[in-house]
């Protein structure tokens, strides 16, 4: 997927224009935010539960595979070998398309049945399968209705649909499948049910990705809340597997630990309908399962944060949680951070990939209240990086010249008290005078953003340095 | 035997000094009707909090160091701010990763900075207070006076002294306000979408005044109910309606 994270001002106006998106957005965001502070609850709920001690544990867990990723990763690749998986590496992207058509190839295959994957989106995966003349589809249920609105970007990384509501997508089905409008989702559901049965029995290639990687084990887990999941990864023939290196766990155990966390914090489930583990492929006696696995562990850009200042993003369990908390994605949703990932973990994540140059507005699109670090299962402080990656612009002289010249004259400024007293005295009386004898200035073009929307109040008159000072010497001369 | 008197440093914080100095002479009133002798250093400016978040460390940098001396050898340092508090509290020791003796300075300074509320409330456990507001109130939890000082109950508990105040507490006090600083002024359409919702918990309380901690979200809250046309609604740094009129 092309990275759009430059427009994100100007698309983020879009969304803000958007009646229905915001429709949407105000339903979508009550349902995530309050799912998850009830599943939480009736955790700390239980005698001895504690969820801030799960948060801790399962971050420390994630900290352990990231300080030896390669030799957890050495663990698993000889798991999975052992149990008849082939582990291949891609650098990036462009590897990821090529590792798959070429398997894709190998075994002859038409048509491939996909289960989410983040980093097909990342890669760019379908076209490429496409332009090979391998027919991609969709089977979550969100992504499938994605695809056949001419391949429209997912919006979330756990609801690729959460930007669009129950009749936008009625009036799709009924447009795509030729069929009368229905008005509820069940009914939706069975629609589309029907058709992708066909395609879970013709596609000679499943493609998914994995929640988590099992070191002890070399096997791939699949957290879903549809059946699609396992029709994919058991059906077909072949089944491609492609996931971040970062989502290595080193135990069942550790697994069941996160287990408790995820999809509490992504929708406020105890569980989700469906926690698949797959180990090999179809073993000799066994009734399902593929003949053929392969297992890609994907870098595009996550080694080079291990070890780093950002290295604590690399915990991320792709919950959505931070932005489903994050009052800035609740205002535009995701389509305005124009790449894979949004909200506070993609403003981290897409500077990251992407380039830094290349994602300059991502991280100061917030403001830093830490919602999101208060709710992120595995306590990835969002916040300070992305404070952090504000400081990289700053070192990489990337911020517009007026920024960087304000905030140096400010320092200056504020470091020298009298001119600061000056100043301020001098920019109280510009600012009564533009307020004209009223209580408020209704437009600022110092600030022109900020009046746009909002009124400002004008200053008392006066700064309390000056009065302070008055009063002091006032008192002086009492006391005398 | 005469008790030795807690001297307390005022940080006024600049917005304060520039857009509501009666905020900072209500805290200097509170913090004197509770005993404190109040200093209140004539050089300080500002924490260096608008250069931090903005990714320029070297400004803050020298911003803090300078705080970090105007405030030396007094027993506790309030602020009337819960952000420019959670600057100093939260964000000076980590200024200082590569100057253990400047990063030991900012500790010391953290550990005696206190939110107003949270000083009146926890150090000094106050119990009645000046002010003589009568109405209904409701309290916008500011991000950082909530997430990184742990301001929620204490200016509640003063407020709960007063009898003619009575708190209706919103939805969503927790919410950001979408102030977020510098956001407001490079995000200004975002910044009004979130604090729309904001001002709608507000009026749905229809309580006579907001009351909150800071003054980034008073001036936020505040510009954008009059813009949608609420004259009514009062914002009031909860300063101001403890300390009552001077």
């Amino acid at each position: 997927m092309r990275s759009q994270a430059m427009f994100f001002k100007a698309r983020a106006g879009d969304k803000l224009a958007d009646r229905q998106l915001q429709a949407n957005l105000g339903k979508a965001k009550s349902r995530f935010v309050e799912g998850r502070a009830q599943a939480v609850a009736d955790y700390d709920a239980a005698p001895g539960a504690d969820f801030e001690a799960l948060r801790d544990a399962a971050s420390a867990i994630r900290d352990r595979v990231l300080a030896n990723l390669d030799v957890w990763l050495e663990t698993f690749e000889d798991k999975a070998r052992a149990r008849g998986a082939e582990v291949l590496y891609a650098r990036d992207g462009a590897e990821i398309c090529r590792l798959v058509v070429d398997i894709a190839r190998r075994h002859g295959v038409t048509k491939a049945a996909k289960s989410k994957s983040m980093l097909s989106e990342e890669a760019g995966l379908n076209e490429a399968l496409a332009a090979a003349g391998i027919e991609p589809v969709e089977t979550d249920l969100g992504e499938y209705i994605l695809q056949i609105n001419d391949n429209e970007p997912p919006s979330h990384i756990i609801a690729p649909v959460f930007h669009k509501s129950k009749e936008e997508v009625a009036e799709l089905f009924a447009r795509t499948h030729h069929t009368p409008k229905k008005d509820d989702i069940a009914g939706m559901a069975r629609e589309a049910r029907e058709v992708l049965r066909e395609h879970f029995m013709s596609a000679e290639m499943g493609i998914s990705g994995a929640n988590f990687l099992i070191a002890e084990t070399g096997s791939a887990a699949l957290v879903t809340n549809e059946g699609n999941g396992r029709m994919v990864t058991t059906l077909p023939k072949v089944h491609v597997v492609v996931t971040g290196i970062e989502k290595l766990v080193p135990t069942l155990e550790d697994f069941s630990t996160l287990m408790r966390l995820l999809p509490r914090s992504a929708t406020g489930q105890r569980i989700s309908n469906y926690v698949s583990v797959l180990t090999g492929v179809k073993g000799e006696g066994d009734l399902d399962g593929p003949e053929h696995l392969y297992v890609i562990l994907v870098d595009n850009g996550r080694a080079s944060l291990v070890g780093t200042e950002f290295e604590p993003m690399l915990r991320c369990i792709r919950c959505g949680a931070c932005m489903n908390h994050c009052p800035v994605y609740q205002s535009v949703g995701g389509h305005a951070y124009g790449w894979v990932y949004p909200g506070p973990m993609g403003s981290v994540l897409t500077p990251l990939y992407t380039g830094i140059g290349n994602a300059l507005d991502l991280p100061h699109a917030s403001t830093l209240c830490n919602q999101c670090g208060v709710v992120c299962p595995v306590k990835i402080p969002l916040p300070d990086l992305l404070r952090k990656l504000r400081e990289k612009q700053v070192e990489l002289k990337l911020r517009p010249w007026r920024e960087r010249f304000a905030l140096r004259l400010w320092g200056w400024v504020a470091s020298r008290p009298a001119l600061y007293g000056f100043a301020a005295r001098t920019a109280v009386r510009y600012l009564s005078r533009l307020a004209g004898g009223a209580d408020r200035i209704r437009a600022l073009r110092a600030a022109p953003e900020w009046t746009a929307g909002r009124d400002l109040a004008a200053p008392e008159g006066r700064t309390f340095r000056e009065l302070y000072a008055e009063r002091v010497r006032h008192e002086g001369r009492t006391k005398r | 035997m005469t008790e030795e008197k807690m001297r307390v440093g005022l940080f006024v914080t600049c917005l304060v000094d520039l857009m509501r100095p009666r905020i900072g002479f209500a805290a200097l009133r509170l913090l004197e009707a509770a005993g404190c002798e109040v200093v209140v250093p004539s050089t300080q400016t500002c924490c260096g909090q608008p250069a931090f978040n903005s990714g320029d460390t070297r400004v803050a940098r020298a911003l803090a160091l300078k705080l970090i001396a105007e405030f030396d050898g007094l027993d506790y340092v309030v602020v009337p701010s819960g952000s420019c508090g959670g600057m100093i509290r939260a964000h000076y020791p980590q200024l200082f990763d590569d100057d253990p003796a400047a990063a030991a300075r900012a500790r010391a300074l953290a550990a005696r900075t206190f939110e107003l509320t949270d000083f009146l409330v926890s150090v000094l456990g106050v119990g009645g207070v000046p002010g003589d507001f009568e109405g209904t109130v409701t309290y916008h939890d500011s991000c950082s006076g909530l997430r990184e000082l742990g301001v929620k109950a204490q200016p509640r508990a003063l407020l709960a002294h007063m009898p003619g105040v009575e708190l209706k507490e919103m939805a969503a006090s927790e919410e950001c306000c979408g102030f977020g600083g510098l956001f407001s002024v490079k995000f200004g359409d975002i910044s009004t979408r979130v604090v729309d919702r904001k001002c709608d918990n507000i009026r749905a309380t229809g309580a006579d005044a907001v009351v909150l901690g800071d003054l980034g979200c008073m001036l936020n809250i505040e510009g954008r109910l009059r813009r949608r046309g609420d004259e009514r609604t009062r914002v009031l740094h909860v300063a101001e309606v403890l300390a009552g009129e001077d």
